[in-house]
């Protein structure tokens, strides 16, 4: 099953890139004169085909382009390869090259190329798709209907235009950049303006061969699955529960109940963290109830209270997390057709089966992107340990603790202790281990397979 | 005699909801009451309680609050901490309903690649990357700016489209198709039709992405060195140990706007519009 769905990517892959080709090969092919005019000047043969104002546009694009590529993109993409040569020295006066600088800049500078790329196949296939009407006797799209397909046909082209640029400046290009640092010797002592270095894979050979990095990582990665599974679970089962316990029919007084669930929801998080590390403390509340009643007070967070702190961990990420997912899974429970209910009590199924055979099926449908969302936020729930145990550094763990999830640890290398590039490698690590999980989860669920099925 | 046992169940039935109804929001109003009540407590710390209660209550850590500003200036802190979140709340949102109205209503040939994408980079520990954007903002100068939050928050907030758009999948295409008959174009099928029916994921949607510009902390500690312009969590996370009820006073404060903010809307945060609007 799973072979076949994996050689089926493959050959779909296959397929669609012997397409591009094709088509590719067609435009080459069949180019006439004004087309290769596009090929040489960008917006050249639309210009010729007196298509005024997109072939200005195209050319506008290409001028600005090899401006921009001459005066700093030329220097910056040389840049990324050679991290910097001159190093800085106060003594001479020398303003060194800063290398972390250039590798941002370097980065850049491919995203600008590869634009430029995209941006000309797209001018040339334009020319193409011109040269394919005038010759079928048609007159090509003007300008304006094309403007106008941007809210029609094409519409999502124009709505998605901003998202992508923002998700591409701050997500992706912040994360390339962090691949790239897992790949050098950035950190410790190697901090600009000292010169960084490519080193290739060293840094994950180390993770892999030095001992107390290896144990580390393993200890800290089994209990962070337990964690991320049981924190999913509680939170979603929990905020299903208590929003199908709401919705019941001998409740009264909808609004005041939900009140308190929204009340903690309303609570920004890092308040409610900090409270709790109170209100576990020798001085909180709950030792000195204990106390008050005669027993001894409980160290819940001490250095030895492994399983106790763990349990807390859980139960106030609950506290946090169960209120949005009751309002979500309230929110979803809205939208469901209720004569299904209705059907399903005359064909006499009772609660418990009314709720295996709809409802769970449809709440499932309707959020299991956001319950592998939740999962992921849940593998890397940085707050809880942070606020609870933060600064722990404990005997067989190297600069963690036996709460710390592996976000925690990466924090305690990278931030407190300069890490950066072991930091960014086992980083990439978890990367690969969380998108392995949830992809396949994400691909055989109902809502990616069968995504019409309840429209 | 059936009818007898029926009642008695239903009974039950409530007694036990009502019991678990109670003990959950006991469970929800415990550390809130705390902190509510020990930021009325007379004394700073935290040791002079009476178990659950302060020894003594007044309202000095409010007044103190708002006019002792030398040392922590709480309402500029209150006021950085509106604009960067009501910002990043208007502009993440009209990105995310955006992201998630294509994803749901066209099919065209990134879309599944796109799909993915997004959920891999949501994968990646956000601030593993934190070195990088605090470098990419020095680039940009716009280190020490409320408008670099602005953009760092909104900008990222269409990865979560998945919420979304699952809620665009369950609105029925039929109206849409009715209103493409009639010869609506795309985008005025979006406004005229698909945002009114959203209407409860936008509230949604505006306000979660309004809640985590008001409660992060990471993000504006590393971008804002300026203690005027710090937002009220790296302000109260700031704040001497010693001054417990000061941060419960300025804790309780700031809950305040988004409690009302909840309770104002809550109507459409639960309620479906489409509910009746095709009948299936």
């Amino acid at each position: 099953m799973q072979k076949t769905s994996k050689s089926g990517f493959f050959a779909r892959m296959k397929a669609n890139c012997l397409e591009t080709f094709a088509g590719f090969k067609q435009v080459v092919t069949q180019a006439k004169g004004r087309v290769s005019a596009s090929m040489l000047i960008m917006g050249l043969g639309q210009l010729l085909y007196k298509q005024w104002i997109k072939g200005a546009l195209y050319l506008l694009a290409q001028i600005g382009f090899i401006l921009y590529f001459v005066f700093r993109g030329a220097q910056d993409f040389i840049g990324f390869f050679t991290l910097g040569v001159r190093e800085s020295n106060a003594w001479y006066g020398i303003e060194g090259d800063n290398s972390v600088i250039m590798m941002l800049m370097g980065i850049l500078s491919i995203i600008a190329i590869l634009f430029y790329v995209a941006l000309y196949i797209a001018n040339v296939k334009d020319a193409y798709n011109i040269q394919c009407a005038v010759d079928a006797g048609k007159k090509p799209a003007t300008f304006k209907k094309e403007l106008g397909s941007l809210l029609n046909r094409n519409f999502y082209k124009t709505a998605l235009l901003l998202p992508i640029i923002g998700v591409c400046v701050f997500n992706i290009l912040p994360i390339v950049f962090m691949i790239i640092i897992a790949f050098t010797n950035y950190g410790g002592d190697i901090v600009p303006p000292a010169l960084v270095d490519w080193v290739g894979f060293a840094n994950f050979g180390k993770i892999l061969s030095l001992g107390q990095f290896a144990s580390t990582f393993f200890r800290i990665f089994a209990w962070n699955v337990l964690w991320a599974v049981t924190a999913t679970a509680i939170n979603y089962f929990a905020g299903l529960g208590l929003a199908l316990l709401l919705n019941k029919k001998c409740v009264k007084g909808k609004v005041f109940w939900r009140l308190f669930p929204i009340l903690a929801y309303a609570v920004p998080g890092f308040i409610t963290l900090i409270a709790f590390k109170y209100m576990f403390s020798y001085g909180g509340p709950i030792n000195q109830m204990i106390t008050g009643a005669g027993g001894t007070a409980i160290g819940f967070l001490d250095v030895d209270a492994k399983w106790m702190a763990r349990g807390i961990g859980l139960f106030v990420n609950a506290w946090l997390c169960v209120p949005s997912s009751m309002l979500l899974a309230t929110g979803v429970l809205s939208n469901l057709n209720v004569d299904l209910y209705e059907a399903a009590r005359i064909d006499g199924a009772n609660a418990f089966r009314q709720f295996t055979a709809i409802t769970l099926p449809y709440v499932l449908f309707a959020t299991m992107p956001v319950l592998i969302s939740q999962f992921i936020a849940n593998f890397n729930n940085f707050g809880i340990f942070y606020f609870l145990r933060g600064g722990l550094y404990m005997n067989g763990y190297f600069l963690a603790s036996d709460t710390d999830l592996l976000i925690n640890w990466l924090y305690n290398m990278s931030i407190d202790n300069n890490y950066y590039s072991i930091g960014a490698a086992i980083s990439i690590i978890i990367f690969i281990i969380t998108s392995i999980i949830s992809l396949t989860v994400y691909v055989m669920s109902p809502s990616y397979k069968q995504e019409e099925t309840y429209q | 005699m059936k009818k007898r046992g029926l009642k008695l169940h239903k009974a039950v039935d409530a007694v036990l909801t009502y019991c678990i109804l109670i003990a959950v929001c006991a469970i929800f109003l415990f550390p809130i009451l705390w902190l509510v009540l020990a930021s009325f407590s007379k004394t700073g710390s935290i040791y002079s309680f009476k178990g659950f209660f302060p020894s003594a209550y007044s309202f000095d850590s409010f007044r103190k609050l708002f006019t002792d500003t030398e040392m922590y200036n709480y309402p500029r802190w209150f006021g950085n901490t509106l604009v960067v979140s009501l910002g990043s709340s208007l502009l993440g949102t009209a990105l995310t309903i955006l992201t998630a109205y294509c994803m749901s209503r066209f099919r065209f040939k990134s879309r599944k690649a796109i799909m993915k994408a997004t959920l891999v980079l949501g994968m990646f520990p956000s601030f593993m990357t934190m070195t990088a954007v605090y470098l990419l903002m020095t680039q940009f100068n716009l280190i020490n700016q409320h408008f670099g939050l602005i953009l760092i928050y909104s900008a990222g907030a269409p990865m979560g489209y998945l919420t979304q758009k699952g809620f665009f999948d369950t609105i029925s295409y039929s109206i849409d198709e009715a209103a493409r008959i009639d010869g609506a174009s795309n985008a005025q099928v979006f406004v005229r039709i698909t945002l009114p029916l959203a209407l409860p994921m936008i509230v949604y949607t505006l306000l979660s992405s309004f809640v985590w510009p008001w409660s992060d902390f990471i993000l504006p500690k590393l971008l804002l060195k300026n203690k005027e312009l710090y937002t009220v969590a790296v302000g109260l996370m700031s704040l001497d140990n010693t001054e417990f009820s000061r941060f419960a006073a300025g804790a309780v404060f700031i809950a305040v706007p988004i409690v009302v903010f909840y309770f104002a809307l809550s109507k459409f945060l639960i309620s479906g519009m489409s509910a009746g609007a095709v009948k299936q």
